[in-house]
């Protein structure tokens, strides 16, 4: 049992006088020696590794392979099926203050929040009162304090101490399937603050010795409504850290603590570096700006919330500023917080942020906080990025922090681009989709779930060389797999898959067109007594995934849902023709086929949707833009496209592209050259006698500008914006508005 | 590491050209560090590319160029040859505009139909090249939103201390945002 210290030494083995740095004092020299020297604890020098590089190597690959090994074996000791066979999922070694040392497979960027957890536990003396000891587990899911995306991602951390010193933190991470919140599933869409967001953890130790409380079980059980699988992850998260802990004693005994102290600060500075240098050898230095934009759809909560009775448009405006510490990424301009699940944390903001920047400068080095200390961020208080209310909800962050990350990763593939590496050139949109809910079967059991299935897998933005490729890409994981269609089925008695594919046509255009998003129909059989489903996305389709489409191209649309309830499923069911995607069921609806008592298409957050028998509900996300002029696409890849069935109207895909084709009784497409080559001339023509001059543009909005002319949700977003002064500055020199203009608050 | 790689001019005129096949493609992706020299070499290749002899300094586009166009001068340039002026004014707002607003007009470009843009929300802008009609840009915002300037690169610092060859016309005011210059003149214009 630990005791506290009047002081504030941290505690010691009994019979031993070592006496240790607190934590509070670890990170104040941390973040001395750093700030002071621009070196990682001021380490300005990689002694050891100069001395004896391969006894350097050998140490971090040993680090490495624990945590590897933990991925490896934990998810086969107990896990959900999003854990398990997805890339949902993470462990990690971070050092006393929870600097990341090494990552296994997996969503590699939510290393972000690890110093922010320990932060707080050193701010708030967690070492002093009533001690850290070796083994201890810890529990955080909270976005303030433990700087948490959202409390579906669940983390536990497990103090690695030696000789009574605090040496290392083992950390695990995944997506839990349900976390207790109004909204039942992980991400608590329509949560108005922080006590709507589930199971939110501040750190809080929940077990010793590698061994969870029993209590810890109770709060699974009672606070969250997939117990059975929660507890899975809780073990496998566990498990993974406890290899991990053990690994690391192994290798403090191998090579000495003082080896080990000196070796993992070198780490991340030797890493801190490299980015560096690789920033500098990737990028072209100057600003490159992007934006990006989200509904918020709550108008209709009055009754019960009457604060977040409003719908809110989200500005998300980022610049990238390459310099000579790496880069600087500033959100100045984006939206401020509200009373809405749609909001970030610093650390949820860098988990995001991170992702983007770790594949783009961390690929030739060891995955470390080395990207922490190279890119620097600033989120303005009060913003979206750093609330300057300690309540608000971050359940859905990632709607819109995807695209923050997708504004950093684009400008480093217009850097790239501009500097001949167009192999690396890509258009990032991050657009996905998931599905959550509850229900309850007719013997009485509860249960909850997410399907992951379009977060796991989404189309590939257009490289600047060809087109994008289907369900390969997840800007969070290296791990793309959008997860066993029959694993998903048995989380959810009730539901199944009538048709899970690519959705044709469903891609941002241009000379080389992104990836396809995927589609998939859900039926609804014998649904017990209770079932629910909602839909969180990475953008809903009312916007664009994000606001710039890359060299002339359209940027992907965002994601949607279509319920058909109450429906003749069983005819069609007889006659063999269900529908297998979004574009088929609206299809078989135009035809008079397939019959709806009531049919919804959702381009917002929907609210909780009860299925009856033979309802069926269609999602569509995991779609991504493309690159350069659709005119100067080559005829021959339309004609592919309309007969690999990816363009499916030709009418639409002609008109889009320019070209003429012939079909035959097969229905094989055969372009007409010259006649493509006409058309396309007409078009161009066509483009200059449709369009303004930009001046003539600038002049008619102006006047639309100065009458604020526009729906509530945009003049609030400009108010809200406008706050803050870089945007405020871009908006009145660009339209050249009187001082006096503004958008009042409404 | 291969730091000291070099890339065949053919391989990289493949990537300008998108003819590169997906095993060349991949060796490049997993370069462990890039090859130092492939500014240059990508510059030239774009040179023999376009009809006009300016020299290119930035390739900021599939169509687009800021090139040295006389001593002192940088502007950006279309392949076709048309110029829309110094790099720092954002040269969006030399282009031709086409504003899609309504959801018919959305559903030309946006397919399903549950996947469009909101109007009202959201407008699709599209920037043309006022000679040849290049669609230069797409950006899909809210009305009413500043035309934004995606890239301003400061050219002086990029080759003096990354590239090593400083420009012969280096000065403190390059790296600049005068984009306002041209809006101010526009409101003067009335």
């Amino acid at each position: 049992m630990a005791h506290a210290f009047d002081n504030r030494t941290q505690l010691s083995p009994p019979g031993k006088e070592v006496r240790h740095q607190t934590l509070k004092q670890m990170f104040e020299k941390r973040d001395r020696l750093t700030q002071q020297t621009g070196h990682y604890c001021g380490v300005s020098e990689l002694t050891l590794r100069a001395a004896d590089p391969i006894k350097y190597e050998r140490f971090y690959n040993k680090l490495h392979a624990a945590v590897l090994a933990a991925r490896e074996s934990a998810r086969f000791v107990a896990a959900s099926p999003g854990s398990r066979e997805m890339g949902e999922s993470l462990w990690g070694l971070a050092t006393p203050e929870g600097d990341t040392l090494a990552v296994s497979l997996g969503f590699l960027s939510h290393t972000a929040i690890f110093p922010v957890s320990v932060r707080y536990m050193a701010e708030k003396e967690y070492d002093v009162n009533d001690g850290i000891e070796d083994g201890d587990v810890y529990a955080v899911s909270d976005g303030l304090t433990g700087g948490v995306p959202h409390p579906g991602d669940f983390y536990t951390f497990v103090a690695i101490c030696y000789e009574g010193e605090i040496v290392g933190w083992a950390v695990g991470i995944n997506h839990l399937m349900e976390n207790g919140a109004p909204v039942a599933g992980s991400w608590a869409t329509f949560s108005v603050d922080t006590f709507m967001d589930g199971l939110v953890c501040p750190p809080m130790r929940t077990g010793r010795k590698l061994k969870q409380e029993s209590w810890w079980k109770a709060i699974w059980q009672r606070r969250t409504r997939a117990a059975t699988m929660n507890i899975l992850d809780d073990k496998m998260r566990l498990a993974g850290c406890a290899m991990v802990h053990d690994a690391t004693h192994k290798l403090i005994k191998e090579f000495g603590l003082d080896y080990y102290k000196r070796a993992t600060r070198e780490v991340i500075e030797e890493s801190r570096r490299m980015i560096v240098d690789n920033m500098h050898a990737l990028m072209v230095p100057g600003t490159y700006n992007g934006c990006a934009f989200r509904l918020v759809k709550y108008k209709g909560l009055q009754q019960i919330w009457s604060h977040a009775d409003k719908n809110t448009l989200l500005h998300i405006r980022a610049s990238v500023e390459p310099n000579d510490k790496g880069l600087l990424v500033d959100t100045e301009g984006s939206s401020r917080w509200g009373y809405h699940s749609y909001n970030a944390t610093p650390g949820g903001a860098d988990a995001a942020l991170f992702l983007g920047m770790m594949n783009s400068f961390a690929h030739n080095t060891k995955v470390t906080a080395g990207i922490e200390l190279a890119v620097q961020r600033h989120y303005p208080s009060g913003s979206l990025y750093n609330p300057d209310y300690e309540f608000t909800s971050n359940a859905n962050l990632w709607a819109q922090t995807v695209s923050l990350n997708s504004i950093g990763f684009n400008a480093v593939s217009r850097a790239m681009f501009s500097r001949g590496y167009l192999e690396e050139a890509f258009t990032v949109d991050g657009n996905w989709g998931a599905w959550q809910g509850s229900g309850q079967t007719d013997e009485g059991v509860s249960y909850g779930f997410t399907n992951f299935e379009w977060l796991g897998g989404t189309g590939r933005g257009a490289w600047c060389y060809k087109d994008g490729e289907p369900i390969v890409w997840a800007a969070w994981s290296q791990l793309a797999t959008c997860g066993d269609a029959e694993e998903f089925e048995s989380c959810v008695p009730p539901l199944f898959y009538l048709g899970r594919k690519l959705l044709p046509g469903y891609f941002g255009h241009g000379k080389y067109r992104g990836g396809p998003g995927n589609s998939a129909v859900h039926w609804c059989v014998k649904p017990g007594k209770h079932i629910a489903v909602t839909r969180p996305n990475g953008g809903l389709s009312c916007t664009t995934s994000v606001g710039l489409g890359m060299s002339g191209a359209y940027p992907g649309p965002g994601s949607f849902m279509i319920s058909a309830r109450g429906t003749n499923l069983p005819a069609l069911i007889e006659t063999g023709e269900t529908p297998r995607d979004a574009r088929e069921l609206l299809e078989l609806i135009d035809a008079g086929k397939l019959e709806v008592e009531n049919l919804e298409i959702w381009k917002t957050d929907c609210p909780e949707l009860a299925l009856k028998d033979n309802d069926l509900f269609v999602d569509a996300a995991g779609s991504s833009g493309g690159w350069g002029d659709p005119l100067d696409r080559d005829p021959a890849l339309v004609i592919n496209d309309l007969n690999d069935g990816m363009a499916p109207r030709y009418e639409f895909t002609a008109n889009l592209y320019g070209i003429v084709a012939t079909v035959d009784a097969a229905d094989v497409w055969t372009l007409d050259a010259g006649a493509t080559a006409a058309r396309r001339a007409a078009m161009r023509q066509a483009r200059i006698g449709d369009s303004q001059t930009a001046q003539a543009w600038w002049a008619s909005e102006r006047t639309r500008v100065l009458a604020r002319d526009f729906i509530p949700e945009v003049r609030e977003m400009y108010e809200q914006s406008m706050s803050f002064g870089k945007f405020d500055n871009e908006f009145r020199k660009f339209w050249q508005v009187p001082a006096a203009f503004n958008f009042p608050k409404e | 590491m291969n730091e000291d790689v070099s890339i065949s001019p053919e391989l990289i005129g493949q990537l300008i050209d998108g003819t590169i096949d997906s095993d060349n493609a991949q060796r490049l992706l997993r370069l462990e560090r890039k090859d130092k020299g492939r500014f240059f070499q990508y510059i030239d290749a774009l040179q023999q590319r376009v009809a006009w002899p300016e020299k290119i300094l930035l390739r900021l586009g599939d169509k687009l160029y800021i090139v040295a166009s006389a001593p002192g001068k940088r502007v950006v340039k279309c392949a076709c040859g048309h110029e829309f002026g110094d790099y720092r004014q954002n040269w969006k707002l030399g282009c031709k505009i086409r504003v899609k607003r309504t959801l018919d007009d959305m559903l030309t470009v946006y397919d399903p139909a549950p996947a469009c843009p909101e109007p009202d929300i959201q407008e699709i802008r599209e920037f043309f090249c006022p000679v040849c009609a290049s669609q230069h840009a797409v950006e899909v915002v809210a009305p009413g939103y500043p035309v934004v300037f995606e890239m301003l690169p400061d050219l002086d610092k990029f080759y003096r201390e990354y590239l090593g060859r400083p420009l012969p016309d280096e000065g403190s005011d390059w790296y600049q945002d005068r984009t306002d210059l041209v809006t101010r003149e526009w409101a003067k214009a009335g």
